[in-house]
This record gives C-alpha cells, sequence and structure tokens, in this order.
C-alpha cells in the first residue's frame, strides 16, 4: 500500500540525507523503524507524506504516484496521517477544534458531524473531557493523544509517528503507546520511527534499523531483536536496550 | 497668548481630525490586507511570486511618503482616465505604502510561528491558503500586534503628509486657521500636543501590549 | 490605455534638466547637514539616558519621547511658522533680511532635531547592548576605564549601532523631502515645481524615486561590505 523506490533526498551534494532506500509497506502492517539522530528516518517520514521533496526515486501510495502530475498532493496527504514529536496541536483553538478543523474545511463535513465523529475519537484516546480545553492547558500526553485523535478524523488509509513518546515525560509515554498499540491491533497500517523497543515487540511486523540515510537491517520483529546479523545494529541496540 | 484662538476654531480643527483618523483607518486596514499578500509572497518559494513581492517592498521602503503621495496623485488620473481627487490618491499612496512597512512586519510574524504547525496543518490535507487562514495568521497576527499597534501610531503621523496636495486633514486645517489669525506659536503649539498625547498614547499600548506577551511566553 | 502623452526629455531639456540636479544636490547637502547636526545630539541625549544621574535620564527622555510622537512635519512648521515670532523682534527682522535663505536653515535645524531623536534611541540600543560583565571583566583586569571603553566597550557597541545608525541616515535622507513644503526646492519639491510648469509631474516624480532608490541601494550596498568586513563568528548583536 506504500511503496517507496530507490529513494534518495540531499540538501547538499555531498550529503545525501537519505540515499536509495527502497521499501514496501502492506495493508495492515506495523512498521517500526530506529537509529541514530541524523539517520533519515524523520525525513523519509516526511517525504512519504509529501511535507519533504525528494530529487531521485519514487513513492507510490495506493497505486497513486507522488510525483505523478494528477497527483493532487493536498488529497493524498488526507489519506495518510501524521503524529509529531512536539504535537503541534494548534495552540489558538480548542482541542474539539483541533480535530474537526479538517473534517470541515477539507472534508467537507457539516459541523455537527465532524463534532460527533471529534468526541467518539477522543473517547477513544480517553479524554473526552478535555474537549473544551485549550491545548496549553493539557498535559504533554494528553496534546499527543489529541494530535492522534485529530489524523484519525481524516480517516486514513496509514499513520505516520514521528518520534510520538521523545518528547515526553516518562509518565506519559505508556498512556500514548496504549493508544498506538490499539490503533496497531485494529489493523491500521502504520510507520512508527521511533526509541520504545517494547512498542515495537510488541505490535511491530517489522523493524528496520537505519543509518546514514539507508535501511542497515530489516527484520520480522522477533529475529530482529533476537539475532541481529549487522554489527552497527547490534551496537545501536545494545545502547539503546537495558 | 492667546489661547482663544484655539477655543474658536477647535469644531473646525477637530473635523480635520476626524478625517486624519478616518485616513489612518483606511491605511491601517488596506496596508495589513496588502502587506499580509506581500509578506507572505515574500516566504514563496515561487519565483514569479518571491521576485515582484521582495522589489515592490524593497523600493516603496526606500521613497519618501510625500513622493509617494505626489507619484499616485499624478499616476492615478492617467490610468483612470479621469481626476479621482485629493482624497483618493491619498489612501491609495497609503495603502501601497504601508503595506511596504506591514510586509516586512507580517513576513516577521510568520516566521515566528513554528514550522511545525504549518506540518501538522498540511498532514491533515489543508491546502496552503487553509493552514495561512487558519493555522499560521491568527498565531502570527498576535505575535505581531506590539509591532502593529508601532505601525499604526506611524500611520497616524504620517497622514499629516497628505497636506502637500491639500487634503484637509488636521495638520492642513490648523495650517488654514494660522494663515487666517496669525496666531502661530499657540496653533502649531496646540497641533504638536495634541499629535503628542494621541501618539503616546498609542506608543504606550504598544509598549503594554509587548511586555503582556513576553510575560506569557516565559 | 494610458490617457498621457510621456514626455521624457523634461529631464534634461534646459532649464529642467538643471533644475532637477540642483533639487538633488540641495537633497544631498541639507540630508549631510542635518546628519552633523543630529549624530552628536542624538549621542549626547543617548548618554544622559543611560547615566545614573536621574534629572538627565529625565530630560533625555522627554526630549526623545517629544520629538518622536509629534510629526516631523508638525515640527517643521513650528520651526518655520512659530520659531521666528519667539524671537525678539529686532532678531526676526534680522532674520528675514539676511539670511537669505531662511527655510533652509529652519529645514535644517527641524531635520537635525528630529533625527537626533531617533540617532538617541539608536545609540541607546548600542550602548545598552553590551553586557554588564564585560565592563567587569575589563576592569578585573586592571585595565582604566579609558581603555575599557576602547578596547572592549566601543568595538562592540559599534557593531550594533552602525547598522542602526545607516538606517537612520536613510530616513534622514529620506525625509528631507519635507522641507519642500516650507519653499525648500530639493529633490521631491523641484520635480512638482517642474510640473507646474510642464504638467509632466509623472516623469519627474520618477525620476525623484530613483534618486532615492539609488541613494538607498548604495548605503544598502556599502553596509553590507562593512558589516562583512566587521563580522566576528559567533558574535549576536542584539537590539533592545
Amino acid at each position: 500500500m506504500i511503496e517507496i523506490r530507490n529513494l534518495s533526498l540531499w540538501y547538499r551534494k555531498d550529503h545525501k540525507v537519505l540515499d536509495d532506500v527502497s521499501a514496501r509497506i502492506p495493508k495492515g502492517r506495523t512498521v517500526v523503524i530506529c537509529g541514530p539522530s541524523g539517520s533519515g528516518k524523520s525525513s523519509l517520514l516526511r517525504c512519504i507524506n509529501g511535507l519533504e521533496r525528494f530529487q531521485e526515486g519514487e513513492i507510490i501510495i495506493d497505486g497513486q504516484s507522488l510525483r505523478s502530475r494528477e497527483t493532487h498532493i493536498h488529497k493524498l496527504r488526507a489519506k495518510i496521517g501524521m503524529v509529531f514529536q512536539h504535537f503541534e496541536l494548534y495552540p489558538h483553538m480548542t482541542v474539539l477544534d483541533n480535530v474537526t478543523l479538517a473534517p470541515r474545511k477539507v472534508l467537507n463535513q457539516s459541523g455537527r458531524d465532524a463534532e460527533n465523529k471529534a468526541m467518539q475519537l477522543l473517547t477513544r484516546v480517553g479524554i473526552p473531557d478535555k474537549a473544551s480545553r485549550y491545548p496549553g492547558e493539557l498535559s504533554g500526553g494528553q496534546q499527543q493523544r489529541v494530535a492522534i485523535a485529530r489524523s484519525l478524523a481524516m480517516e486514513p488509509k496509514a499513520m505516520l509517528f514521528d518520534e510520538p513518546t521523545s518528547a515526553l515525560d516518562p509518565e506519559m509515554i505508556k498512556e500514548v503507546l496504549e493508544v498506538m498499540i490499539d490503533l496497531a491491533k485494529s489493523g491500521m497500517t502504520m510507520v512508527v520511527v521511533t526509541h520504545e523497543m517494547g512498542f515495537a515487540r510488541e505490535v511491530a511486523d517489522e523493524v528496520a534499523f537505519m543509518d546514514h540515510g539507508r535501511f542497515v537491517e530489516r527484520k520480522p520483529a522477533g529475529t530482529f531483536f533476537e539475532c541481529p546479523e549487522n554489527p552497527r545494529t547490534r551496537e545501536f541496540l545494545s545502547r539503546i536496550l537495558k | 497668548m492667546d489661547l482663544q484662538v484655539i477655543a474658536r476654531n477647535l469644531e473646525f480643527m477637530a473635523g480635520g481630525l476626524v478625517v486624519t483618523f478616518e485616513i489612518t483607518a483606511v491605511a491601517l486596514a488596506g496596508g495589513l490586507l496588502w502587506g499580509i499578500l506581500l509578506g507572505l509572497g515574500r516566504l514563496s518559494r515561487i519565483p514569479w511570486v518571491y521576485y515582484p513581492a521582495s522589489v515592490y517592498v524593497h523600493f516603496l521602503r526606500s521613497q519618501p511618503l510625500i513622493l509617494v503621495i505626489f507619484w499616485f496623485y499624478f499616476l492615478v488620473p492617467v490610468i483612470t482616465g479621469k481626476p479621482l481627487g485629493a482624497f483618493v490618491s491619498t489612501l491609495i499612496a497609503f495603502v501601497a505604502f504601508e503595506a511596504a512597512y506591514f510586509a516586512e512586519i507580517v513576513r516577521g510574524g510568520v516566521q515566528s510561528v513554528s514550522g511545525g504547525q504549518a506540518a501538522a496543518g498540511y498532514s491533515c490535507g489543508l491546502r496552503y491558503h487553509q493552514v495561512q487562514l487558519y493555522i499560521i495568521l491568527p498565531q502570527a497576527l498576535r505575535n505581531m500586534l506590539p509591532a502593529l499597534t508601532t505601525q499604526s501610531v506611524v500611520i497616524f503621523q504620517d497622514t499629516s503628509l497628505a497636506y502637500v496636495i491639500g487634503l484637509r486633514e488636521f495638520l492642513r486645517r490648523v495650517n488654514l486657521v494660522d494663515t487666517r489669525e496669525a496666531r502661530s506659536i499657540e496653533l502649531y503649539l496646540f497641533a504638536g500636543m495634541v499629535y503628542l498625547v494621541l501618539c503616546a498614547l498609542g506608543s504606550a499600548a504598544a509598549r503594554r501590549l509587548e511586555r503582556r506577551r513576553e510575560v506569557s511566553l516565559s | 490605455m494610458l490617457h498621457y502623452d510621456f514626455d521624457w526629455s523634461v529631464l534634461w531639456r534646459h532649464p529642467y534638466g538643471k533644475m532637477l540636479l540642483q533639487g538633488v544636490w540641495t537633497t544631498v547637502h541639507l540630508s549631510l547637514l542635518a546628519w552633523v547636526i543630529a549624530l552628536p545630539v542624538g549621542v549626547a541625549i543617548a548618554v544622559c539616558r543611560i547615566m545614573p544621574y536621574r534629572p538627565a535620564r529625565l530630560v533625555g527622555g522627554a526630549y526623545v519621547e517629544t520629538l518622536r510622537n509629534i510629526p516631523l512635519l508638525v515640527q517643521l512648521f513650528f520651526w518655520y511658522f512659530a520659531v521666528p515670532s519667539l524671537l525678539p523682534g529686532k532678531t526676526e527682522r534680522w532674520l528675514y533680511v539676511n539670511v537669505r535663505d531662511l527655510s533652509y536653515v529652519l529645514g535644517v535645524l527641524a531635520l537635525g532635531t528630529y533625527t537626533a531623536a531617533r540617532v538617541a534611541e539608536a545609540a541607546r540600543s548600542g550602548l545598552l547592548a553590551v553586557p554588564v560583565g564585560q565592563f567587569r571583566a575589563a576592569f578585573s583586569t586592571g585595565m582604566s576605564p579609558a581603555g575599557t571603553y576602547r578596547h572592549v566597550i566601543l568595538p562592540y557597541a559599534l557593531r550594533v549601532v552602525i547598522p542602526l545608525l545607516s538606517t537612520e541616515f536613510l530616513t534622514c535622507f529620506k525625509n528631507s523631502s519635507l522641507a519642500m513644503t516650507i519653499g525648500v526646492m530639493e529633490t521631491t519639491g523641484m520635480a512638482n515645481y517642474i510640473d507646474s510648469f510642464t504638467f509632466h509631474g509623472l516623469e519627474t516624480t520618477t525620476a525623484a524615486s530613483l534618486v532615492y532608490l539609488l541613494t538607498s541601494l548604495s548605503v544598502i550596498l556599502l553596509m553590507s561590505r562593512i558589516e562583512s568586513k566587521m563580522r566576528i563568528p559567533g558574535m549576536i548583536a542584539r537590539e533592545r
């Protein structure tokens, strides 16, 4: 459902952020990408939903190539949700407005339909009572859950997560991971950049290790942790696993 | 010192103050709208939007306002084929001129909004104008409020330049009274004091807004 | 479409070409003279505003607040219409008879005092930008106050102030155009004056625009040259 072919991205000629990356992510699968900072993981995510323009290669989502002229990028983006490390909730709007903005403006849903759907989603992520609050009044974990609800409101076919728990205090990581696990188990196609290996072990179908813009190792979750082949993978794992 | 001269002509001069406020209001609203477009244009990656916007802003900021007023006074009738009068061409001149200054303020304001906000909006499928209208500009305008207030005070002072094409705003009316009554000292002190009080209030408001913003950011 | 006969020869035809050039020259020396007044007066006022002596701070503050909140045109009119009548009768008469170009002199004074208030703000930013710690560090190594200013404070302060001052000079240059309202034949005034004879104001004002544009570009270019020579890696000059 998401297909990446020979993707390359660079800002300066001598430094490639992404170097000939290829992958296929079938529907319903959860893929976790890990790696050191600067390895290109976030850039890869941003290329998938067109936030970043790549120089070489192709990305095909549900049969539509990002490069083709017929593709309206904003329509494609509506099909893919993204959750950011720093939540990026709109501070000048209430939680409810945050969730309903895109459905109202892009899907042209009526105010009432959008709000009903939003309340359902907020209940699903566990914070229906915060609907009329402003993001500034919420904790980090709550904000991130609202961010997930905001993306889900567009009924995406796939969700991208860019280090969703890296900016959270430890006691709030669990509540966000629980939402993500629930999402994965319900069949959502997910690409998650994270260091939370517990999450990966529980729901990932495949784990990939990226370094210097390339996939170094990609394996089904079980084998990835039990017997990593590549020495760089082993070194990385030994550093982040206690 | 004959202060009676002020009292006698107060109604006439106050009428000029109304005109001054009218010009200020139009220049503010029009200049801000046009300035937002120019400011966004200067942040654009599309060459045929970026270069014209930048040239416009740099050019107008290098000009004295008096010259711009004259230029539009000559130019507008040439384009429309008939004289539109001092008031209309002054308004056009002010909007065109102040927009160049607002453009830079807007540019700073938009840049002060975190880049992730736009990314979040685009990720949900919103398009450029929706992202700007619902997400970026509301936040940017809040950040710009002190600078916008200061610029409004500047516009209020700039209206006095409409004098040169005979527009009967406040200063021109004070001047007219002076030619009749020849009491320059009293009259120009009066004019100065009116501007001083009004502009000082405006500047004080801008400073308070700046301090409130600094507090809420910390 | 355009209901107008353009006649660009008005820009160089006798006598208009010469008049235009004279106007430009007037703008140049008017601005420079005003600047010569504004710079020392402005710096002096900035120093007053940061002295540990309250009356000085109040006077400096009052000067800046007053002159910045009253439009330059009002101040100009005050100088031109009101100030001569403030002087004793004999002095006033002497001025009108003996000073050939009274408008010009009063224009310089008005522009100079106004620009001084703006220079004062710029200079104050420069002086305040130097972190207090620099003074202490220099003194603790045994440096004299004079040496401190010369080697530590001024190099830092100048790097903040000089860009600000160049902006103020350009503003002064543009503001010289206001002198036309009291009869000084500088660039803008001349452009308008020629129009009253030839009805080709569009051409003359366009030419005048180019004068200001070229001046602005030259100053900006000069400033970026100076700034690149003065640049110190890692130092960020802050404005208040």
